[in-house]
């Protein structure tokens, strides 16, 4: 039947409509680039959905916790291998997105008798300067996303990661209008919890196109702190280690929050 | 059809490689040396060659952690490779392994463990506990005792780490060639300077000014330039301190809050004040 290509068309449609309807309800992560390193930040989850990959590299999913972890597995593979045979400097999140993940994702989303990678995903790797920083979306058929960085000039702050586009939309348009990037950690903090807050309202409400107002974030965002807990990791920008990725406690991370 | 860039094992069923293995399923680290114990092994004093090989190096606890020392000659056979070699490695933020053997293969046996203790850790999602790094280079030992039985590739190191668990305290192993590790409470010290090494810090654990567990960093120093360069005074593949090169023993401190690499300056004035 799907040997027409029609069919083949209309069977990947309805594909692409049951994994997006599968993805809907992940919760958002937000990853800001600021001038010591690149925060990920997400809240209350009950399984973990920020990773190390390698040296300089983290990740964020939200999709099925198996097909996460077949991907974050081959992820870990790739960069500690080359990372092996060759060096740490050598590891690069560009190739690995470009090169290896991508194109095993668009192939697992196209055949259609297979299973498809329930997965989003958003990298980010720590440069030498604020403007090295890199941040990729990929999607779960293979789909690379930059949020406006280019080829040429990787210039790029901040990348969103929800369940549904509308959702990453706002997120990105309150972070453009709202964060100052080249600040302090509390302020990136901040506007992260901020940004995690508005990828949220919108997962709720639904059929929103405009940014909540700001008190209407703030007072969401003290709701959901007093019931849940933060689960974040920096990528360290200090030339002076190796291993630039930690874990950030969510005792540690009150202690910053002001509210 | 061109075999896929990356192969994602549709049967996955968790991290059940170690890296060695992975390392090995993709053909980027040699098989495990098989040692055949019917045929008489070959070479031993035939080999008309001398592999360069790194020797004496020494740990002992003190009250600041743990210091590992390492002379800076690499040898093959009578003559002088290297006399700045590097045989105290940092494995990760608390582990140390220093070499004596065989660098090429010591080296390699380094890189694999440090990629291990990573890849475990990023893998499993937790910090690979201090039995589990002790047992991966007893591994990594025995991997390699087939080559050591035709007459190349033979390494003895000592491991120095700091252990969280039950509580915080130092540990200090070292091994034999074919990977059995020995826990010490006191002081280790392997390769051909050892014996006057061991020596050394036997005498002054028992009888000298305190145990070698009192000493304060500057004493510590002391002892580790004095036993390297009583070494160097007898074994010549021992490079102890090059007083007219200005060369020192390289020298390292696994303490609770990671692991410091004592600058040249602070080694050479405690060498000019109580050695020299």
């Amino acid at each position: 039947m799907i040997e027409e290509p029609y069919r083949w068309v209309e069977a990947i449609a309805n594909r692409r409509e049951y994994i997006e309807a599968q993805l809907a309800s992940g919760s958002p992560i937000a990853a800001l680039g600021y001038r010591d390193g690149i925060l990920f930040l997400t809240l209350g989850q009950t399984r973990q959905k920020i990773f190390e990959i390698y040296d300089r590299i983290a990740m964020g999913a939200i999709g099925h916790p198996g097909d996460i972890e077949r991907l974050r597995m081959a992820a870990i593979e790739l960069a500690s291998t080359e990372g092996f045979t060759r060096s740490a400097a050598d590891v690069s999140l560009r190739r690995l997105v470009h090169y290896s993940l991508s194109p095993v994702m668009k192939s697992a989303f196209e055949q259609v008798y297979g299973a498809p990678y329930l997965a989003r995903m958003l990298f980010a790797e720590v440069g030498e300067r604020p403007e090295e920083d890199l941040f990729l979306r990929v999607e779960y058929d293979g789909e690379i996303a930059t949020g406006g960085a280019t080829f040429a000039q990787a210039r790029n702050d901040f990348a969103a990661l929800s369940g549904t586009r509308q959702s990453r939309e706002l997120m990105e348009s309150f972070l453009k209008a709202e964060y100052a990037p080249d600040t302090s950690f509390e302020a990136t903090l901040r506007s992260a919890l901020d940004a995690w807050s508005v990828g949220q309202m919108a997962l709720q409400t639904g059929d929103t196109k405009e940014v909540p107002v700001r008190t209407a974030v703030a007072k969401y965002r003290r709701e959901q702190l007093a019931n849940t807990g933060i689960e974040a990791g920096i990528l360290e920008r200090d030339p002076s280690r190796g291993i630039r990725y930690r874990a950030l406690l969510d005792k540690e991370l009150r202690a910053l929050i002001h509210d | 059809m061109e075999p896929p860039l990356v192969r994602l094992d549709q049967n996955f069923a968790g991290a059940a490689d170690d890296f060695p293995t992975l390392l090995r399923r993709k053909g980027l680290l040699g098989p495990a040396a098989i040692v055949d114990p019917i045929r008489p092994v070959a070479g031993l004093h035939q080999r008309n060659w001398e592999p360069t090989e790194a020797t004496t190096i020494l740990a002992f606890k003190f009250s600041g952690g743990v210091l590992v020392a390492g002379d800076r000659r690499a040898t093959s056979g009578n003559t002088v490779v290297y006399d700045r070699a590097d045989k105290v490695l940092e494995i990760d933020r608390h582990s140390i392994m220093a070499i004596a053997g065989v660098p090429a293969t010591a080296w390699e046996m380094a890189r694999v463990l440090e990629h291990s203790f990573q890849y475990f850790r990023r893998t499993q999602l937790q910090e690979m506990s201090v039995d589990g790094k002790v047992r991966a280079l007893s591994k990594l030992l025995r991997d390699n005792f087939g080559f050591v039985m035709q007459g190349v590739g033979m390494v003895v190191p000592i491991f120095a780490t700091y252990g969280s668990h039950p509580e915080p305290e130092a540990r200090l192993y070292f091994y034999d060639a074919m990977g059995a590790q020995f826990e010490v409470t006191d002081y280790a010290a392997t390769g051909s300077g050892s014996p006057a090494v061991r020596g050394i810090l036997y005498y002054e654990n028992n009888w000298g000014a305190k145990p070698l567990q009192k000493l304060n960093e500057d004493e510590a120093v002391s002892i580790a330039l004095r036993a390297l360069d009583t070494a160097a005074e007898s074994d010549t593949s021992t490079g102890g301190v090059d007083r007219s090169g200005k060369i020192y023993p390289l020298i390292k401190i696994v303490s609770r809050d990671g692991i410091t690499t004592l600058a040249e300056t602070k080694i050479a004035a405690v060498f000019k004040q109580t050695v020299a």
